[in-house]
């Protein structure tokens, strides 16, 4: 009976943290020894669907595209969101695509789900991801489906009655300053939720919603494959020419290392463990604070 | 691959695309397109950094190919005119502009549909290169900025337009490559002329990858891909200074605008926020990146220190915004932010004093701060990068460092206030 139905897209990730992610000698990052996982802006948006189903006891669905052990980030994701079913698109034929043809998998899947009679209300995604970091799947998936675009969102509250959101969203104008924008939009929506949001749960009615919710969302992820779908092309009915390398308008034509800047200045060499070099250092630095000059 | 052309190779393709080449007026794709975005009735700077890297990529092109490209600003809004007249000045020979009181606040849903209307418009085409406009069918580059925005508008546009787009991008070049690819080729050679590579810098900084956006030329898949677009970096080029002698015509462009898509998002409040963070108001700025790991919070402790003594502002790169390291969440929401990233993806800034501790000195970091006066690296490899932009370079751990200086720093200043008062 839920009146609101929600899905979530989200992406498995190398894994940034320390610890974890290994970069190779040059500073690049080294893909094999890395760990993957729930994207962490994927988590930002499983978040925000977690807040429908705490607040207005939503139906969600979690959705990505990938390799088969993405299964785990839906894992991941389910236990964040309490996610009610899972989709898996995978299949080889999707590898290689950039992000219009990834919108296209995205697209596809996401109508199949309302085809099953689930009219999805608003669709989550993070605001970009930290390796690819274009920012433009998220986009571009809401406008295959139709659906009305609001980025960068940072609070958000559903008007189920009169089906509409009223939204606060960042957008950032690098190098300028940043606005606050309050939206309303009519259902559904597309959103991507912005690193900064943050959801509250104020009343002690929504905090023991809260807690229910988490509890039944990491026993329902002990069991993650109960809830799982995997979806190749053909179940998909995707068009072969629309996704993957041949629907892909864009190459990746080489890759290499971005050349040393030529070097401006030339540095003093200063010994860090001898003492007396380093009171210098302190001198030097209240002189080029005092306004001395500096040679 | 510059030297294509040598290397003219035997299928059909390759001499299919010379001929269409040889025949300038034929092109169905044409101009570069730079989608202007403005606050408070002003061009945003990053919007002026785009036309003058528009201008000089199309003067070079019309050199190289005796053709006679031109650079389209496209501006959306309410009472823009004005706006539009100063566009010619830094670069655009055309300026196509569309009023309305919907376009007052940029609304995705809305802009997208304008812009890839004019886009595909042949009407204005007419007023910028008479002779084209019955070959016009869309433009050739497309250039958005790379802000929330444009990156969003820019995603959406080329969904619309279903072409490729790359974003975040610090260096531009139109350049004949023969490509060999198993989808857009069927593995056979072809030229593909007046092909824009577009360079994006990846995460880590130090590596470079170049998106191309190309027609799938196999039969199987035969498809055209234009515009070739993407979204540009604020702050990477620069713009032309004004010159009030450049000409350009301004071309009022009415919009379709439905009212179906006008009652879908309506903005009920902007309120333009400035961040508390003020590197400009600090004459130093004390920077650190991954160097901090051995013990990320004691370590980041002793910077903010160094950084309290001094009374300067602190950044970070853009690795430590992505929050790699275990830190107390009052440490890491303050500091661990993309609000403080210093380089492409952040700031740029011009202290008096730039302290760079424990960063190895990524391009993206560097122009960041190179603008710095006086530049002081701490870092355990003195081979790192940074160096090449330090005047004084500390080769040692921070943990040993900073505690050292602190304190010398402070016993100098109190002394000198002692003296003072004597």
């Amino acid at each position: 009976m839920a009146s609101l139905r929600v899905a979530v897209i989200v992406k498995m990730e190398p894994d940034f943290s320390e610890g974890n992610v290994s970069y190779n000698s040059d500073g690049t990052l080294n893909r094999a020894e890395t760990k993957n996982i729930l994207g962490p802006h994927s988590a930002i948006a499983c978040r925000a669907a977690f807040y429908t189903k705490v607040i207005y006891g939503a139906e969600i669905y979690v959705a990505t595209m990938g390799p088969p052990i993405a299964d785990s980030a839906l894992q991941q994701a389910q236990l964040i969101s309490n996610a009610d079913n899972l989709y898996l698109f995978s299949d080889r034929i999707f590898a290689g695509a950039d992000t219009l043809a990834t919108a296209e998998v995205l697209k596809t899947g996401i109508n199949m789900i309302q085809e099953q009679g689930k009219k999805v209300d608003i669709v989550f995604s993070g605001h970009r991801a930290s390796d690819g970091e274009t920012g433009q799947t998220g986009p571009q998936t809401a406008w295959k489906l139709g659906y009305t675009f609001l980025g960068n969102v940072i609070s958000y509250y559903v008007d189920i009655e009169n089906r509409k959101i009223r939204a606060k969203r960042l957008i950032s104008l690098q190098g300028f300053y940043d606005i606050i924008e309050e939206v309303e939009a009519l259902l559904p929506v597309f959103i991507t939720v912005d690193p900064l949001y943050k959801a509250n749960y104020d009343t002690i009615t929504q905090r023991l919603a809260f807690m229910k919710h988490r509890k039944e969302a990491s026993k329902k992820a002990q069991d993650y494959k109960q809830y799982l779908n995997v979806l190749n092309a053909q179940q998909l009915g995707v068009d072969p020419k629309l996704v993957g390398l041949p629907g892909s308008p864009t190459i990746v034509y080489k890759v290499e290392k971005i050349p040393k800047a030529k070097p401006t200045r030339r540095a003093t060499m200063v010994d860090g463990s001898d003492r007396g070099q380093i009171v210098e250092l302190a001198t030097k630095i209240n002189q080029v604070l005092s306004g001395a000059v500096v040679e | 691959m510059a030297n294509a052309f040598t290397d003219k190779g035997n299928s059909p393709q390759t001499i299919k695309a010379e001929i269409n080449s040889g025949d300038v007026s034929r092109d169905k794709y044409l101009h570069t397109y730079v989608i202007v975005e403005h606050e408070d009735g002003k061009p945003l700077p990053v919007s002026l950094e785009m036309l003058g890297e528009a201008r000089r990529l199309v003067d070079n092109f019309n050199d190289k190919y005796s053709s006679k490209e031109k650079v389209v600003a496209l501006v959306l809004g309410s009472g823009v005119r004005n706006l539009c007249e100063e566009l010619p000045f830094y670069g655009a020979d055309a300026v196509i502009y569309a009023e309305s009181q919907e376009l007052k606040n940029s609304i995705n849903l809305i802009d997208t549909k304008v812009i890839a209307d004019i886009a595909k418009d042949k009407g204005p085409i007419r007023e910028i290169s008479p002779d084209d406009s019955n070959d016009f069918i869309r433009p050739r580059y497309m250039f958005f900025a790379a802000d929330n925005i444009g990156r969003q508008l820019s995603s959406t546009v080329m969904a619309e337009l279903e072409s490729g787009l790359a974003s975040d991008i610090n260096k531009l070049i139109i350049e004949d490559l023969e490509i060999k690819h198993e989808h857009k080729t069927k593995g056979k050679p072809i030229v593909y002329e007046k092909t824009l590579e577009m360079y994006r810098p990846d995460f880590s900084g130090f590596l470079w990858t170049t998106i191309l956006c190309l027609d799938n030329k196999n039969p199987a898949i035969q498809r055209d891909y234009h515009p070739q677009a993407c979204s540009i970096i604020p702050g990477v080029f620069s713009p032309l200074s004004r010159d009030t002698s450049r000409k350009g015509i301004i071309i009022n462009y009415v919009p379709k605008i439905s009212e179906e898509d006008v009652a879908k998002v309506k903005v009920l409040d902007r309120t333009a926020i400035t961040s508390s963070i003020d590197f400009d108001k600090h004459k130093c700025v004390v920077s650190f990146g991954r160097g901090i790991k051995d013990s990320p919070e004691d370590n980041t402790r002793l910077v903010l220190k160094l950084a309290e003594v001094l009374d300067a502002e602190v950044g970070v790169t853009l690795p430590i915004s992505k929050r790699p390291f275990n830190v107390g969440e009052s440490i890491g929401s303050k500091y661990f932010v993309p609000d403080r990233v210093i380089g492409t993806s952040g700031r740029k800034v011009n202290p008096l004093l730039y302290i760079a501790i424990g960063i190895s000195g990524a391009v993206q970091h560097l122009a960041g701060m190179k603008e710095s006066e006086f530049v002081i690296s701490i870092n355990t490899d003195e081979y790192s990068q940074i160096r090449d932009e330090s005047d004084i370079f500390v080769k040692g751990s921070l943990e040993e460092i900073l505690p050292v200086l602190i304190e010398e720093i402070r016993e100098q200043r109190a002394k000198m206030i002692m003296r003072v008062k004597e």
